[in-house]
């Protein structure tokens, strides 16, 4: 039995490995939702992205054409959600459950060709300096380079929303558009560049669970990731920051999931791969009764329930 | 206090500028001049048309006739951004700020010199602060605006104005929304800001906001200009005259009701007594008022003295932090109590269109709302003909019951909540600013309806603006300001609307 030290490292890097897509979705939802748009569709954007990528990785043999593929799709899917919620002022929760359900159907009906497929892994740490550090390094270097990738942008995401004006015209289109337009920005080009961006950023994460993480491709592949992705903005209270220790807890619970049975747990495997969808809800409704619900919350995302 | 020298041209000049909504003549031929440097009162009665000479300058609302002079040349503008940009800056009411980001960020956001790059902690939008620290050196940047009280807002709001290099800043009834110290503040502010040589329009319609920092006072009423003059030399009585009216309206056709007599022992009906619904100046606070059966007790006061609040206290659609509302002698403000007995109150709400009906439905489904809150049963719902009796009788047009209650203008509106709301004999009525908005002939109506109402013994409390019809109708009169009775009169022959208007606008009574 490896002490207990050891045994959090290493099951915080499985987590980490996990997370890595969720947190590239739920970074992606939580920019949309922070210009006023929710994006049911991003679960569709993920699965557009993990089948594309894994096409394109798959046909090219190269994992970095099936990432630009991935996230590529991912636009084009966030960009009909776009036209949808945007030109034709359609209902944000209609269109994107449409969007997810187109995404749904074409990924089946592509996707036949790929399975059983063989795609080549995104390269891993080993060899980078990370690996030189004391007692962690060797761990590190397990890590795929898609994860180091998804922090820097957690934080690009941060410091775009913090720190520039765009980024401030973006916060302001997701409290009011009127006082936005009123001081002379554009909401709707603030919701569409940040919905387009959330597209890429959830087509990446599914291409980096189909090419990266599991290297292969199955039908539905995404098992309701984007749709937890939704659930999760809220618990990290829109804020970027929080993505990555909310995206984390899901990992965890994903790596308990897979593990626990090795340590001799005997459990339902149907009990286990619930686990992380148990443990969301169990986050989502303690966050409701911790927090006052909606203090957070973009004002003008209320208008969708409205 | 003397405005820029005379030769000078003037900020800004309107010229014969008129605005008309329908038949209605918001601003009729109104002509004026605004110095740089000079801080002009704009006053005049809710209506008077102030906010819409403003709005006519500032490109919400461009006027049908007449033109604007900026440093003595035409200008039009089509949109706010385009008066902005010409360096015309406009404080609402409704403040264009938002809650839940920082002042720093809600002045970065319409700062015209904010970078693409904010910098660590908004170091390179330091100068969207600069006339924020002049005005009120005590807030904190950082702080979410949500957190501050109204009063910083605004100045958060006039700092915003200021950073776009305003040479003409309009106020809109600025100090409604401030306590008399943040008050006194604001008059130093509007007073530094008019030595810089800024031109102020400040619309009121407190005196006290005149005394305190205006070079000039233009008064209007029913879209005219009706007089100017320095305000050392007007005095409180003749601005009141002025802004009220000299005569009352004996010659006005629109042929009020007679006043229904007092029964002979007049019993107390509906009391309030202390009723509190806060600690705001627009909330009812300490209200104690009897109104007795068949009696029509008038509450005039200018809009936002606590009226919303004290109806809908009454109405108990908001809770009362003190105090209690009693009807024919049993408490029914008391949350536990039988929600029912509310339900002998009618209730005409403030803007109908908003409260009182839901647009979607049907002019029956909009009847019945009172049916199904007192939980009739089908059989004593109203049949299809009695609810074309009941539209007819109110003449509710077009007077279709399947229409969509949202489709009729607003009179008919107003008829319909009427009709649900006096269809049935009440214990008592309460309206609350029944004819603003309505032509004479709505108008009439809805007077008419009040009075059968009384004559048939409902205890009526009717909050208005309307002077002139407070004194024919009503058979007591009492003031609300801040959200407190100021005042309380029986209607006699003896009592003026100068008397009653200054009690309303805080003047000598």
């Amino acid at each position: 039995m490896m002490d207990l030290a050891t045994l959090f490292f290493v099951w915080g890097l499985a987590s980490l490995t996990n997370a890595t897509p969720l947190i590239l979705v739920t970074l992606g939802e939580t920019l949309g939702q922070r210009t006023g748009v929710i994006n049911l569709g991003c679960e569709g954007a993920m699965l557009g992205g993990a089948c594309a990528g894994f096409g394109a990785a798959m046909a090219t043999g190269n994992p970095w054409i099936g990432m630009a593929a991935g996230a590529a799709t991912g636009l084009l899917f966030a960009a009909l959600h776009a036209a949808l919620v945007l030109g034709a002022r359609a209902n944000q929760l209609a269109a994107g459950i449409a969007v997810w359900t187109l995404a749904l159907g074409l990924t089946s009906y592509i996707g036949r060709a790929f399975v059983g497929g063989k795609v080549e892994a995104l390269p891993s740490l080993a060899g980078t300096w990370l690996t030189d550090l004391p007692i962690i390094g060797k761990g590190l270097g397990q890590l795929s380079v898609a994860t180091p990738i998804a922090v820097l942008l957690v934080l690009a995401a941060v410091w775009w929303l913090e720190r520039t004006r765009t980024g401030l015209s973006w916060r302001v289109a997701g409290e009011s558009a009127l006082i936005a337009t009123e001081n002379g920005m554009s909401p709707t080009l603030s919701r569409l560049s940040a919905v387009l961006v959330g597209g890429c950023l959830a087509g990446l994460g599914g291409a980096v669970l189909s090419v990266d993480y599991t290297q292969t491709w199955a039908n539905e592949i995404t098992k309701g990731r984007g749709l937890v992705a939704v659930g999760l903005v809220i618990v990290a209270r829109w804020n970027p920051r929080l993505v990555l220790p909310v995206c984390l807890l899901f990992g965890f619970a994903e790596t308990a999931a897979l593990r626990l049975p090795a340590m001799g747990v005997d459990l339902s495997s149907y009990v286990l791969s619930a686990l992380p969808y148990a443990v969301v809800l169990v986050a989502l409704v303690a966050n409701q009764i911790t927090f006052r619900p909606g203090a957070a919350m973009p004002a003008d995302l209320k208008r969708v329930f409205q | 206090m003397t405005g820029a020298p005379a030769e000078a041209v003037p900020m800004v000049s309107f010229r014969g500028v008129t605005k008309r909504f329908g038949t209605l003549a918001a601003c009729d031929d109104v002509s004026f001049d605004v110095a740089g440097g000079e801080v002009v009162a704009l006053l005049g009665e809710n209506g008077a048309g102030k906010s819409t000479l403003m709005k006519t300058l500032y490109g919400i609302h461009p006027p049908d006739g007449g033109e604007v002079l900026i440093h003595g040349r035409p200008a039009a503008f089509a949109r706010p951004a385009d008066a902005m940009a010409a360096g015309i800056g406009m404080v609402f009411q409704t403040f264009s700020l938002l809650p839940a980001l920082s002042v720093r960020d809600n002045l970065a956001m319409a700062w015209p010199g904010t970078p693409w790059y904010l910098g660590k902690r908004g170091r390179n939008v330091r100068g969207a602060l600069a006339h924020l620290s002049q005005l009120a050196p005590g807030i904190n940047p950082d702080a979410r605006l949500g957190t501050l009280s109204t009063g910083e807002q605004q100045l958060v709001e006039l700092a915003k104005v200021l950073n776009l290099d305003a040479r003409l800043v309009i106020l809109d009834e600025p100090t409604s929304v401030l306590t008399p110290a943040e008050a006194e503040r604001l008059y130093g502010l509007i007073r530094a800001i008019a030595a810089d040589g800024v031109a102020v329009v400040m619309i009121t319609h407190k005196l006290a906001d005149v005394e305190a920092c205006a070079d000039r006072v233009v008064v209007m009423r029913r879209g005219r200009v009706e007089g100017e003059g320095s305000a050392a030399a007007l005095s409180r009585a003749e601005i009141v005259t002025l802004m009220m009216g000299r005569t009352a309206r004996g010659d006005d056709p629109r042929g009020l009701p007679e006043k229904p007599p007092l029964p002979a022992r007049p019993r107390p009906q509906l009391l309030l007594r202390r009723v509190s619904t806060g600690d705001q100046t627009s909330d009812a606070r300490d209200v104690t008022l009897t109104v007795h059966r068949g009696e029509i007790l008038g509450i005039a006061g200018v809009t936002g003295n606590g009226q919303t609040a004290l109806a809908e206290g009454v109405a108990g659609i908001r809770d009362l932090t003190d105090g209690e509302v009693l009807l024919d002698g049993s408490v029914i403000s008391r949350r536990r109590l039988d929600p029912r007995r509310k339900l002998h109150i009618g209730y005409v709400p403030e803007n109908p269109r908003e409260n009182g009906i839901v647009a979607g439905l049907s002019l029956e489904t909009n009847l019945a709302l009172r049916s199904i809150a007192e939980r009739k049963g089908a059989s004593r719902r109203m049949t299809s003909s009695e609810v074309a009796q009941r539209l007819a009788e109110y003449d509710v047009r077009p007077p279709e019951p399947a229409r969509a209650a949202g489709t009729l203008s607003g009179g008919n509106v107003q008829k319909l909540v009427i009709a649900r709301e006096t269809g049935e004999p009440r214990e008592a009525l309460l309206m609350v600013f029944p004819t603003m908005g309505l032509d004479i002939t709505a108008t009439a109506f809805v007077y008419d309806r009040m009075v059968a109402a009384a004559a048939a013994g409902a205890a009526v409390l009717w909050i208005s603006e309307e002077l002139d019809d407070l004194l024919a109708l009503a058979h007591r009169i009492a003031v609300i300001r801040e959200g407190r009775i100021m005042a309380e009169w029986p209607v006699t022959p003896g009592l003026t609307r100068t008397e009653v208007g200054a009690s309303m606008t805080g003047g000598p009574t």
